[in-house]
């Protein structure tokens, strides 16, 4: 148990663990959903979208864990030591990049949960939401992918194309001296990775100020007053929109409002999602904004978790069927039953954590 | 002035602003946070029934649900007092603070009208809704939004400063 605590409180770790999902469970993910396209099955193309669906959630947390992660590498704050083989570019690079791609994962998620929605109601699915959900899903990939790929060149000296040609070109000069003896009178003795670091920021000199996209978003959030404010109040209005639907659904499958059929109440799931969708935004742009009140913040790791837990408990609602047997009257059965009251405890306790984070955490 | 100053210096305001326990400010705004999430959510769930979403769902069956809306609206009436008590005389005297109470009242008695007019009516399952009770449910989404964004604005308007 210590050992878990103990990675875990290591947001490097974290980082490094959640960063998998995004790229490695999303293929899997989308090579289920084309091969349901292709055979036209519905299990397959199901699965496809509750995957994207769950991954999306993933990708949330890595992009914070991510921010944690170089908060832990630089050391606290207003330290900005890095370890000697990692370049600042290399970091904001892969955190440009990975904005662009959370958005693009994010997008795929909410109309992959569409789409569940629609197939779930008596009204057919639309003709585009299949066809949107492709090319979000392939864009989304392509941007993970490059996201992967920058985020190798923090710590994988061995990968990183400026690095790797001071390398070669080390290696050509040993070459050179060992096939004529004395001809190259500087070559280096030997040509180890971190040399090549070293010349590389030797030859750029100073990082140049890099023109960070989230960062000039974030600026944007701190240097107007009445963003913070304004945030803030749709944050609010956006919580009551998804306990608007917590409550009615769940409360209707508790059996406080029986005659009502889930059938009925489903209906009302899009503005629980759309209040999710508001929060999930203006919270992103509270992070961006000031990513040190969340990073070494305990509660916000605690609300993350129950925000992922909470898109199980949805996931489980788009898939399984037997909260359907809850008709005019009829009580829903058990495995339901524990589902919605799960709900409302998971989105109670997302609302406790965001209560919390100035309280028990540093944030404001 | 004075007045408000001895309501502010009352041990239990003292004990709400400065103990520094989870259980004063931190606890109580919590729970005026979860009074308005499960007020404004489930009114708004009735109004946006009203206006013509979720076409599936009767309206009067969710007449069950109005005892929990006001729970949620007491316990913020209470909560809200606490919380007042303990910055008396900055809020009560912040013209913000007027506004969200003119929001709030605005509210309570649109909620009437709907509980007695809307759900009043024994053909309201039966008939579509008339423009009044469209105009009701509107207004009722209007003056909750507005006494939200006074609420969360007297954070950050007047002469004093809090969460």
């Amino acid at each position: 148990m210590n050992v878990i605590y103990e990675v875990l409180s290591n947001t490097s770790h974290v980082h490094l663990l959640l960063n998998h999902v995004p790229t490695t469970a999303f293929t899997v993910a989308l090579v289920i959903f084309v091969i349901g396209l292709g055979t036209k099955s519905d299990v397959l193309r199901k699965a496809g979208l509750a995957m994207f669906f769950v991954i999306a959630g993933v990708a949330i947390a890595t992009y914070t864990s991510g921010s944690a992660a170089e908060a832990w590498l630089r050391g606290t704050s207003p330290m900005t030591e890095l370890p000697p083989h990692v370049l600042s570019n290399a970091i904001h690079e892969h955190e440009d990049s990975a904005f662009w791609a959370t958005i693009l994962m994010g997008l795929t998620g909410f109309f992959s949960w569409l789409s569940l929605w629609q197939w779930k109601t008596v009204r057919k699915l639309r003709s585009w939401s299949l066809p949107l959900v492709t090319l979000l899903a392939f864009a989304a990939f392509v941007t993970m992918s490059r996201t992967a790929y920058l985020g190798g060149h923090i710590s994988h000296v061995e990968i990183r194309p400026d690095v790797v040609n001071v390398h070669n070109a080390c290696l050509a000069l040993l070459d050179e001296e060992t096939k004529h003896p004395g001809s190259v009178p500087n070559a280096t003795p030997n040509c180890p990775w971190q040399t090549a670091v070293d010349d590389v920021a030797k030859t750029t000199g100073e990082p140049a100020p890099y023109t960070s996209q989230a960062r000039a978003v974030g600026d944007f959030v701190i240097g107007h007053t009445w963003m913070w404010p304004t945030l803030e109040t749709l944050h609010f209005v956006g919580l009551c929109l998804l306990f608007t639907t917590v409550l009615i659904v769940n409360l209707r499958l508790l059996g406080l409002i029986r005659v009502v059929p889930y059938a009925a109440v489903y209906q009302l799931l899009p503005i629980g999602m759309l209040g999710f969708a508001i929060n999930l935004i203006t919270g992103m742009l509270f992070f961006i904004g000031i990513p040190n009140q969340y990073n070494a913040n305990p509660v916000f790791y605690w609300k993350i978790i129950f925000v992922l837990l909470g898109g199980l408990n949805t996931a489980y609602f788009m898939l399984a069927d037997d909260s359907w047997r809850a008709g005019p009257g009829v009580s829903a059965p058990a495995g339901s039953r524990v589902a919605a009251a799960s709900a409302i405890f998971i989105w109670v306790a997302v609302l406790y954590c965001g209560h919390m984070l100035p309280f028990i955490g540093n944030a404001f | 002035m004075g007045f408000l100053q001895t309501i502010e210096n009352l041990g239990f305001s003292q004990w709400v602003k400065q103990s520094g326990s989870l259980w004063a400010f931190p606890g109580i705004l919590l729970m005026h946070t979860y009074g308005m999430a499960v007020l404004v959510g489930v009114i708004a769930g009735i109004d946006l029934r009203i206006l013509g979403l979720a076409p599936a769902i009767p309206l009067s069956p969710l007449r069950k649900l109005l005892p929990i809306v006001w729970l949620a609206f007491w316990v913020n009436a209470i909560t809200g007092s606490m919380l007042l008590m303990a910055d008396a005389t900055t809020k009560l005297t912040n013209p913000d603070f007027g506004i969200k109470m003119l929001f709030i009242v605005a509210a309570v008695i649109v909620q009437r009208l709907i509980q007695s007019r809307v759900f009043g009516d024994p053909d309201v399952d039966t008939r579509p809704f008339s423009s009044n009770a469209k105009m009701l449910a509107a207004a009722s989404l209007a003056c909750w939004l507005g006494a939200i964004t006074a609420g969360r604005l007297l954070a950050y308007v007047g002469s004093s400063t809090g969460l």
